[in-house]
């Protein structure tokens, strides 16, 4: 018996997180499609529709990741 | 049954590892490929889907026009027919695996695309993963330090 439980937990710690599958670089056919891409298939109209977002709801941010520096702009 | 079940997650903890410089290919692959004796290949790994690939392809079949090295082109994409239609637009010179089941692909697993491999008598002598800027001149490059 305690043979049995010292084999699951090694077969518990040797899978670790194997259970989530690795998306293998020849399996990226979908990742590679242009709408993918961050900011979406034409960056300029995600550009136009934040614009039109911070006009309407007066306010801005939140819908990126920041680069850093001063943020007075 | 639940030594079984054991026996069983203790298989799938397991996972094949990929191929490295040094290590020899499988007989099965060797067989596949045709690979002759004594002969230096380079096996480029590609789908029609990779940007990069398709700037790099140009290059290498300009080195195999050249007669620099033998190079066999492996497509990994899910439909052959898209493989075909891409192998058609950039007229490439050089053999063809349409590996659309993957077997190939998963033996070597790379871990970027383009996959360049270096194959001697069976041997993979050196591996480039990723876009190179001018593969072409970096295959001479190579070629001349395996040779």
């Amino acid at each position: 018996m305690m043979k049995l439980i010292a084999m699951s937990i090694m077969a518990l710690s040797l899978m670790g997180c194997s259970m989530v599958k690795e998306v293998k670089p020849w399996e990226k056919e979908t990742l590679a499609r242009p709408i993918m891409q961050f900011g979406g298939i034409h960056p300029e109209v995600t550009k136009f529709e934040s614009h039109v977002y911070f006009s309407k709801e007066a306010s801005r941010g939140g819908s990126g990741v920041a680069g850093g520096g001063c943020g007075c702009n | 049954m639940f030594k079984k079940t054991i026996y069983s997650l203790l298989l799938s903890s397991i996972t094949l590892l990929a191929l490295e410089t040094g290590d020899k290919l499988p007989q099965n692959i060797q067989d596949n490929l045709k690979l002759e004796r004594d002969k230096v290949y380079v096996i480029d790994f590609f789908a029609s889907w990779c940007k990069s690939c398709k700037k790099e392809l140009p290059l290498v079949s300009k080195v195999y026009n050249d007669k620099v090295v033998e190079v066999i082109g492996i497509n990994v994409d899910k439909k052959q027919t898209d493989g075909e239609k891409l192998v058609a637009d950039l007229a490439l010179p050089f053999p063809v695996y349409y590996d659309s089941e993957k077997s190939m692909v998963e033996t070597f697993d790379p871990m970027g695309f383009p996959a360049i491999y270096y194959v001697k008598n069976g041997k993979v002598l050196h591996i480039i993963f990723g876009a190179v800027d001018e593969i072409d001149k970096q295959i001479v490059k190579d070629i001349k330090e395996i040779k």
